[in-house]
């Protein structure tokens, strides 16, 4: 009983932080992660299933806006089975020791016209280097915000694909990451 | 003819390919591999297309002697084979597009994607694609072994005004 009401509390404060979330946060289902990566020559195309995200986008209060990402590495959707079992490899991404990428940003800036630029960092395989997402912001038809926007991260700055997938001839060194997230509208 | 003899060796060279290559682990080769495989299925899509606009142009040569049955089962068997020749290639790639792969011909004609990236849509245009190639290694077997009936048992013409150095286009 002592037990359960120290958990009371506690579970009250989850709730009202579930409440904000739900708020100010993400529509997970509508939003995705996509990538494409280039296979010697061929366009690859794969997305994330689970992630999770801090997003606060005030447009008028960009300082006190954020937007953090933790994507759950393990959880890739690739062309195969095969390939999705290859990438958590150790070469690549090593989900069993990493298994979490992770985007924490520090500043956005109002581009003007609906755009905008979020600064911060990403770290994957616990190695971490700046990174930039342009993100264009409208209105889907149920009023919610729709920010979408695209990336290039050098795949060989995080070491994933190393040893003979190191070849940036097979494998490119550069993948382009979508983002599409869905923000429902701030009361 | 010589259209013929290129189809059949393509088919026969993307079709082992096409087995070996789903044993192999991933590798650059994998990758090499499943990239020539396409580009074989695309261009026995073009050779099929090439050959019919030939046939549209200019009649086959009439058949030889022999009977109804035989005439109609011969007509029917070669309209499934250009048929498969066709649906063949564009099930590969449908599969393809379903993976979320881009098929590039000769890693220099970007096709479209046919559809986009689907699992489980994937899983069935896979066994689409098997099941036609199964259906179409028998009905080799049976044009083979007609060609070759109709040379050693029945001693006419079919095959040998086929092969290279006969008058027939």
């Amino acid at each position: 009983m002592v037990l359960l009401r120290s958990f009371v509390p506690s579970l009250g404060a989850l709730l009202l932080a579930a409440g904000q979330a739900a708020a100010q946060g993400v529509l997970i289902d509508k939003s995705e992660i996509r990538f494409i990566s280039r296979q010697m020559g061929v366009n690859v195309e794969g997305r994330f299933r689970r992630w999770k995200a801090n997003i606060v986008f005030l447009p008028k209060e960009l300082g006190r806006s954020k937007a953090d990402l933790d994507v759950d590495l393990a959880s890739i959707d690739l062309a195969s089975d095969e390939s999705e079992t290859e990438v958590k490899r150790p070469q690549w991404f090593d989900t069993g020791k990493f298994p979490i990428a992770k985007f924490v940003s520090s500043s956005i800036r109002d581009l003007g016209s609906d755009r905008y630029e979020v600064s911060g960092t990403l770290t994957i395989k616990g190695i971490t280097h700046d990174a930039t997402v342009p993100l264009t912001l409208k209105k889907d038809a149920a009023g919610n915000n729709l920010a979408e926007g695209s990336f290039t991260i050098k795949r060989l700055d995080y070491k994933i694909g190393e040893g003979e997938w190191a070849d940036p001839e097979t494998v490119a060194n550069e993948v382009i990451v979508r983002v599409r997230m869905v923000l429902p509208p701030v009361k | 003819m010589t259209l013929h003899w290129l189809a059949a060796l393509l088919i026969v060279g993307g079709f082992t390919l096409g087995l070996s290559m789903v044993d192999l682990p991933i590798s650059r080769q994998k990758l090499q591999w499943y990239a020539w495989h396409k580009w074989i299925g695309i261009t026995v899509f073009l050779l099929a297309c090439a050959r019919l606009g030939w046939r549209a142009r200019y009649r086959a040569p009439p058949p030889v002697e022999m009977p109804a049955w035989q005439q109609r089962s011969a007509t029917i068997s070669h309209r499934l084979l250009y048929a498969l020749m066709l649906v063949i290639p564009v099930s590969g790639w449908l599969y393809s597009s379903a993976t979320g792969v881009q098929v590039v011909y000769l890693g220099w004609v970007p096709l479209p994607d046919l559809v986009p990236k689907h699992k489980e849509l994937a899983v069935v245009l896979r066994a689409v694609h098997v099941t036609l190639n199964f259906t179409l290694l028998a009905l080799v077997c049976v044009h083979t072994a007609a060609a070759l009936k109709h040379h050693y048992v029945d001693r006419d013409s079919v095959l040998t005004r086929m092969l290279p150095g006969s008058r027939n286009p």
